[in-house]
């Protein structure tokens, strides 16, 4: 009975353990952990007790802080945080900076839109023909639901029907014309 | 691999892969990607056979016009590159090939065999391509494990759908139509049908608009040349016309007077005549529109739910259907009127005086040209106008609904400016509109003018100089130019009548079209008495593409038995429950009820042997009685109340002063969590389903109620299949089995017992909760 309760014990301390773990924020930086280029094309990670032969560059804020809070994730489907990079820009060597980018630059490849050569609507759905920074593109949206959203006043985040992703970071910056032509999602 | 389809690769891949000794039999399957490392879009193909993979990607100039869903055009697919770059991969020397889903992109890769070997890129795509790319490796996978290569398994998804007139890929697979070649003359005339069953009464009104026309036309001539020239310039040979004696000018003054009379009475007439029949014919035709979109948005499955504002629904259904029957009542009969009338008096006013009526008829076409040309601008403002007001109605939506956290938080002038900025979108939406409006106005006004302008002085000087033209023919002439501007004012407006009016047609049909992702199967299987075997095979789901919730889900309860489902919130709990009453289809696998597939299943028979009882109460507005008997309105005032008993909820209708006749839901009595709860669960039992579904139904219930409806509850699933989901493990104590689920799998499975005996997920959830319990004395 008292070898019971003693087990008993000491789960709960470790289930408390694990909570804690569960609420504390892991900071990474140039001082605990060094990131790797894989020959795979990934990018691994050791840190002072463990190291991760692949890991996951998350971006928590996507949209408003590119390189801050950057959550570095196992690679599995679970995806457990291992920890955050408060901020890429200061906290990492300018080495592991470039390659954690490329891969944030991957996973959220998201080409800008330079130039809006003609925008279409029939029946439900918006025929886009633009250019962006990756070269010239035509996709499609759908009318209804939220395809457009608007980051701020002046910047749009535009998902087409598979969810790729498309924006115009600054609809100051395009012609009159331009403007007019995407003129009914403003 | 269908062998058409690798017939149909671009010839210059299918070269280069029959050199490799990849032949249309021994490929197995293909997929295509578009992007390589370097972020750079590429047209990119992969190829399977039992031995290699062989990786092709376009040796291209740098301008490669990149075509996302939608836009692909088929002929350019089918022409592919001229040049490949190649290589290839042994299949003996991979392990595994997987799929990493990401944001927008998703990477194939693999992992050579051997020890401790590391993951190695193979492929990038777009979301366009994911599905493909998962098939293959799903093929792949198939191969390695030494599966059998069923049709099935290569079949994979189906190919995408080309509209046969423009070779554009359809946007939409499921409904399959062709923005490009739906135009807006098909959607009027498609409105159109919704008039047919008032085909006489509208035949009656065209009879009445012409006549009035005419009347119209006769109007001025009368006023005009009889007035003038015939009566008040004493014309003899006038009399002699109307069979009057020689002098007699008062009496035909009276004569014409009287016509000039019965011509406006008989144009009222008409008039009149053409309301009654108006006010027959719309409300029928609105009501026939409101009905189709409402019966189609209740045929929807729950994505079209997840998708939509319900705002933006409320004006779907509202207001365009008026909007649309709006134009073809007030609009459509008269625009032909009107043109009918223009072309009347153009060619009347020339037989008058052709010298006179050329300089003011040329102004016609050109004014018809440019109303032509502006009408798709407008309805370019018209439509960005309603999506302000939709987005303005969803923000009105959402506070109203949300009105007590607002106010909890202390919100109010936040919430005010955000409502402040849709509002001042959609007058700015408006106040665009207006202006481009404007010129319209402005473009007729002046033609008006111009041309009175132009016949008073020309007519005039005819009058002076030649002597040709009677004062009686001008004023004939002054009146048919006023007559020209009304059918032109009329039409101006009709052009964005009709633009506002196809706008709000063509968002109805979208509607009506929407075909549901699920649908019933043609020769369902009609299951009277359902036993409740209930089983999951390889469930695989997702809502977006973007995250799956179930993985590969197996599971089975047997008839009559009970299966307790525990995990934390977000693991995917309420979507397999859901998934069994066929609210939702799951991507891959398949749910078996008594071993039929949930989708062969009529959809009458499966709804009424699964009954839900969920976190989310649904109460509608009225009574107490009608609520409960919802699912089965046959139901008798004994079953009702005896209902009521067991779920406890009986003692508290009783003491609502109506009892089980009070008005509950939208506008009647509030209902506390815990009552509405037990209305829902008094509605379950009543419904005698053969399988039931408790989806934390006692979660908004204090401890006490809980016990109460817990006593009901064991009540409710005597003899049925029961599956009960709960974050309270008190609340499951009866169940049969037990699953754990984390992240979209079954993590553990067993008895009460032997889940505790594993000390995992469950014994560490219970242990957690009996302490806590514990600690406050409870249990």
């Amino acid at each position: 009975m008292e070898q019971d309760l003693y087990a008993e014990e000491f789960d709960l301390e470790q289930m408390e353990a694990e909570t804690e773990a569960m609420l504390a924020l892991n900071y990474l930086d140039r001082n605990n952990s060094t990131f790797r280029r894989t020959p795979g094309g990934f990018v691994s990670l050791d840190t002072e007790d463990k190291h991760y032969a692949r890991v996951q560059v998350f971006r928590t804020f996507p949209f408003t802080g590119k390189n801050l809070y950057i959550s570095i994730r196992e690679a599995d489907e679970k995806a457990r945080e291992i920890g955050i990079i408060h901020d890429l820009d200061q906290d990492v060597d300018e080495e592991t900076r470039q390659m954690l980018t490329e891969q944030m630059e991957l996973r959220y490849f998201t080409p800008i839109i330079k130039k809006v050569k003609n925008v279409k609507e029939e029946y439900g759905f918006a025929y886009f023909d633009v250019v962006t920074d990756h070269g010239p593109c035509r996709f499609a949206i759908h009318m209804s639901g939220n395809a457009v959203v608007h980051l701020t006043d002046t910047r749009l985040l535009i998902t087409d029907l598979d969810e790729n992703r498309f924006e115009i970071p600054d609809t100051r910056k395009l012609s009159n014309k331009e403007l007019k032509k995407i003129g009914l999602f403003l | 691999m269908n062998k058409e389809i690798f017939r149909r690769l671009p010839p210059a891949l299918k070269t280069l892969a029959e050199e490799q000794g990849i032949t249309e039999d021994s490929c197995l399957v293909f997929a295509r990607f578009d992007m390589n490392f370097e972020e750079k879009y590429v047209d990119g193909w992969l190829l399977l056979t039992n031995k290699q993979v062989l990786i092709a990607q376009a040796v291209k100039g740098p301008m490669y016009l990149k075509q996302y869903k939608g836009c692909v055009d088929r002929r350019e697919k089918a022409a592919g590159s001229e040049s490949y770059e190649t290589s290839l991969l042994p299949v003996s020397e991979t392990a595994s090939m997987q799929v990493l889903k990401q944001v927008a992109t998703n990477v194939l890769f693999y992992r050579p065999e051997g020890e401790g070997r590391e993951d190695i890129r193979l492929a990038l795509c777009s979301n366009m391509y994911l599905a493909q790319l998962r098939h293959f490796a799903a093929v792949f996978t198939a191969l390695k494990e030494g599966k059998e290569l069923t049709e099935e398994v290569l079949r994979g998804e189906k190919e995408e759908e080309y509209c046969p007139k423009c070779g554009t890929m359809y946007p939409d697979r499921e409904r399959r139509i062709c923005p490009k070649c739906m135009n807006k003359s098909s959607v009027f005339f498609r409105t159109l049908g919704y008039f047919k069953p008032y085909a006489a009464s509208i035949a009656g009104m065209f009879v009445c608009i012409i006549a009035t026309a005419l009347l119209n036309l006769v109007w001025p001539y009368l006023n005009g040349t009889i007035l003038y020239d015939r009566v008040l310039a004493r014309d003899e040979h006038f009399l002699e016309f109307l069979n009057l004696p020689a002098g007699k000018f008062v009496t035909a003054l009276l004569l014409v007077v009287l016509s000039m009379f019965m011509t406006k009475l008989f144009i009222q007439i008409f008039g009149i005549i053409q309301g009654v029949l108006n006010a027959r014919i719309i409300p029928g035709v609105v009501m026939k529109l409101k009905t189709d979109v409402f019966d189609s948005m209740g045929r929807l499955s729950m994505g079209f739910y997840n998708s939509k504002q319900t705002g933006s629904l409320m004006t779907r259904v509202m207001g365009d259907s008026e909007e649309v029957t709006g134009f073809f009542i007030d609009g459509l009969p008269y625009m032909f009127s009107n043109i009918f009338s223009l072309i009347a008096t153009a060619v009347i006013m020339l037989k008058i005086n052709w010298k006179l009526a050329i300089p003011v008829l040329i102004w016609i076409p050109v004014v018809l040209f440019t109303s032509y040309k502006m009408a798709p601008i407008l309805f370019n403002f018209f439509t960005s106008r309603h999506r302000a007001r939709r987005s303005l109605n969803g923000r009105v939506n959402d506070n109203l609904t949300g009105a007590r956290v607002v106010k909890a938080f202390g919100q109010e002038e936040k919430e005010l400016t955000r409502f402040d900025k849709y509002n001042r979108k959609l007058m700015r939406a408006d106040v665009d509109l207006v202006r481009f409006d404007n010129r319209f106005t402005v473009l007729y006004a002046a033609v008006e003018s111009f041309s009175n302008l132009l016949v008073w002085g020309l007519g005039g000087f005819m009058l002076f100089k030649y002597g040709n033209l009677e004062l009686g023919v001008l004023i004939t002439f002054i009146s048919y130019v006023a007559q020209l501007n009304n059918p032109l004012d009329f039409l101006a407006f009709s052009f964005h009548w009709w633009a506002e009016s196809m706008s709000s047609a063509q968002r109805m049909f979208e509607i009506i079209d929407s075909l549901p992702e699920i649908t019933e199967k043609e020769n369902p299987v009609h299951m009277q008495d359902l036993r409740g075997d209930i089983e999951l095979k390889n469930v695989t789901f997702s809502y977006d593409k973007n995250k799956t919730i179930l993985k590969n889900v197996s599971l089975h309860v047997e008839a009559g038995r009970m299966l307790g489902i525990v995990g934390r919130s977000g693991a995917g709990k309420t979507t397999l429950v859901n998934m069994i009453s066929r609210l939702y289809d799951p991507d891959e696998g398949e749910i078996l009820i008594d071993g039929v597939p949930v989708k062969d299943i009529a959809f009458l028979d499966l709804r009424r042997n699964v009954a839900m009882v969920s976190q989310e109460t649904y109460i509608f507005m009225g009574s107490v009685y009608s609520n409960i008997a919802y699912a089965n309105p046959e139901a008798t005032k004994e079953e009702v109340v005896q209902a009521a008993v067991l779920a406890s909820a009986h003692d508290f209708i009783c003491k609502m002063p109506d009892g089980y006749d009070t008005i509950i839901g939208a506008t009647g009595r509030e209902l506390s969590g815990g009552e509405r709860q037990r209305i829902s669960i008094a509605r379950a039992i009543l419904a005698n389903p053969k399988i039931l579904i408790l989806d934390e139904a006692t979660a908004s219930v204090d401890t006490e109620t809980e016990k109460a409806i817990q006593a009901s509850i064991n009540f409710l699933i005597k003899g049925r299949t029961t599956i009960s989901i709960a974050h309270r493990l008190s609340t499951l104590r009866d169940a049969d089995r037990l699953v754990v689920m984390d992240e979209g799998r079954i993590t553990e499975e067993g008895t009460h017992e032997e889940l505790l005996q594993k000390k995992g997920t469950y014994y560490k959830l219970r242990e957690l909760q009996t302490k806590a319990l514990a600690m406050r004395g409870l249990e």
